[in-house]
């Protein structure tokens, strides 16, 4: 009698890890569909940055209001999202020792040149840390940039969920709702399609 | 009847170990697609033999995760994140030198926007110049190193490096 009571007990512990799991999968790809259901702009024949969790997160801004933020620029001055009402706006996050990212950068560069009639404005937000204000300089002015470079703040990457990788960029329309994301750098034509989606040509 | 009480327990040993081995296949069904922050760099050497009180040469093996590359100990773009070993010295190991292998070319993007790297991919050694006492020491350290794939890149990391030593 006690033996089957042990082995009763046994059987339901199985039964209970075994659910457990089962219940983890479900949840897990549940998320990953939901994520998956996205934009997400991810370079030909390249690997999907990984981080799905994180992904998702910052995906859930997509027509959102992008979070407000106010932060300084190269020069010291302040520069808040808010001053940009009204117009189309590219918010891209990048870090001086991000190779995609300095390909990447020259295109919005270029971009922000052929739609500058149209408004469109390109933030590009540092995420470096502890690297001095004169290295992201520099950094920028290699990399042929004369767009707003922003530095960052200690609430910026939570605020925007930020996945643990470089580069990733909000396209927001003229009413500051993202209506684009990518992670990672993806092909120019796709990244101009998002630039054009949030000017709503 | 001590018998069959200690068969009884080895079957309820036996449905224990079961029930763990069950169980943790089922959570690592779950988890099996969870990046999570995780390395892309691991090291491949557990232990080295040495001769002890002698100068030296031992190679540590690190591996990058297929898909991914780390930057070479010497990179082309000095802002980029060179990969770097740097071990102490004492507790019966005293470091002398590292030496870092040559990186293979890699192309980041296509036509004229492309760039070359130096890179680290798949398995690389770092030479490591050093003396052990005789014993058993261990060789400590951390390698600094940062991944990218061809899209995106990862922050900085520090991998632990922790290598048993014995001088004989």
């Amino acid at each position: 009698m006690r033996r089957i009571g042990v082995l009763a007990a046994m059987v339901v512990l199985v039964g209970l890890l075994v659910w457990a799991g089962v219940y983890n999968l479900r949840q897990r790809r549940a998320a990953m569909q939901k994520a998956q259901s996205q934009v997400v702009l991810v370079k030909d024949g390249a690997t999907p940055p990984v981080g799905g969790i994180s992904a998702a997160s910052s995906t859930e801004l997509q027509g959102k209001a992008a979070p407000a933020f106010t932060l300084v620029d190269l020069e010291g001055k302040k520069v808040s999202l808010a001053d940009f009402k009204g117009k189309p706006v590219v918010v891209n996050f990048w870090a001086t020792w991000c190779g995609p990212c300095k390909l990447e950068m020259p295109w919005f560069e270029e971009f922000s040149g052929k739609y500058k009639a149209q408004g469109l404005v390109v933030l590009g937000v540092d995420q470096d840390e502890d690297t001095p204000k004169n290295v992201v300089s520099e950094a920028a002015r290699k990399v042929g940039v004369d767009y707003t470079i922003l530095l960052p703040n200690k609430t910026i990457a939570k605020d925007y969920a930020l996945g643990d990788y470089l580069p990733e960029t909000f396209y927001l329309n003229k009413d500051g709702v993202v209506v684009g994301h990518s992670l990672g750098a993806p092909p120019k034509d796709e990244m101009e399609a998002e630039i054009k989606k949030a000017m709503g040509i | 009847m001590k018998g069959q009480v200690l068969g009884f327990r080895f079957q309820v040993l036996g449905m224990a170990v079961l029930a763990l081995v069950v169980g943790a296949s089922a959570q690592d069904i779950s988890f099996g697609d969870v990046p999570a922050k995780k390395a892309h760099v691991v090291l491949l050497s557990d232990g080295v033999d040495v001769a002890a009180g002698k100068a030296q040469v031992v190679e540590l093996r690190f591996r990058v995760e297929p898909g991914f590359h780390i930057n070479s100990h010497a990179p082309k773009d000095p802002l980029l994140i060179a990969t770097a070993l740097k071990l102490d010295t004492g507790h019966g190991v005293d470091v002398q030198g590292v030496d870092y292998p040559k990186g293979s070319a890699f192309q980041l993007g296509q036509g004229k926007d492309a760039q070359m790297l130096d890179v680290y991919q798949g398995e690389f050694r770092v030479r490591v110049r050093m003396i052990a006492d005789a014993g058993n020491s261990t060789m400590t350290g951390m390698l600094r190193y940062q991944a990218c794939d061809d899209a995106a890149c990862f922050p900085p990391k520090n991998l632990v490096v922790k290598v048993a030593v014995t001088g004989k």
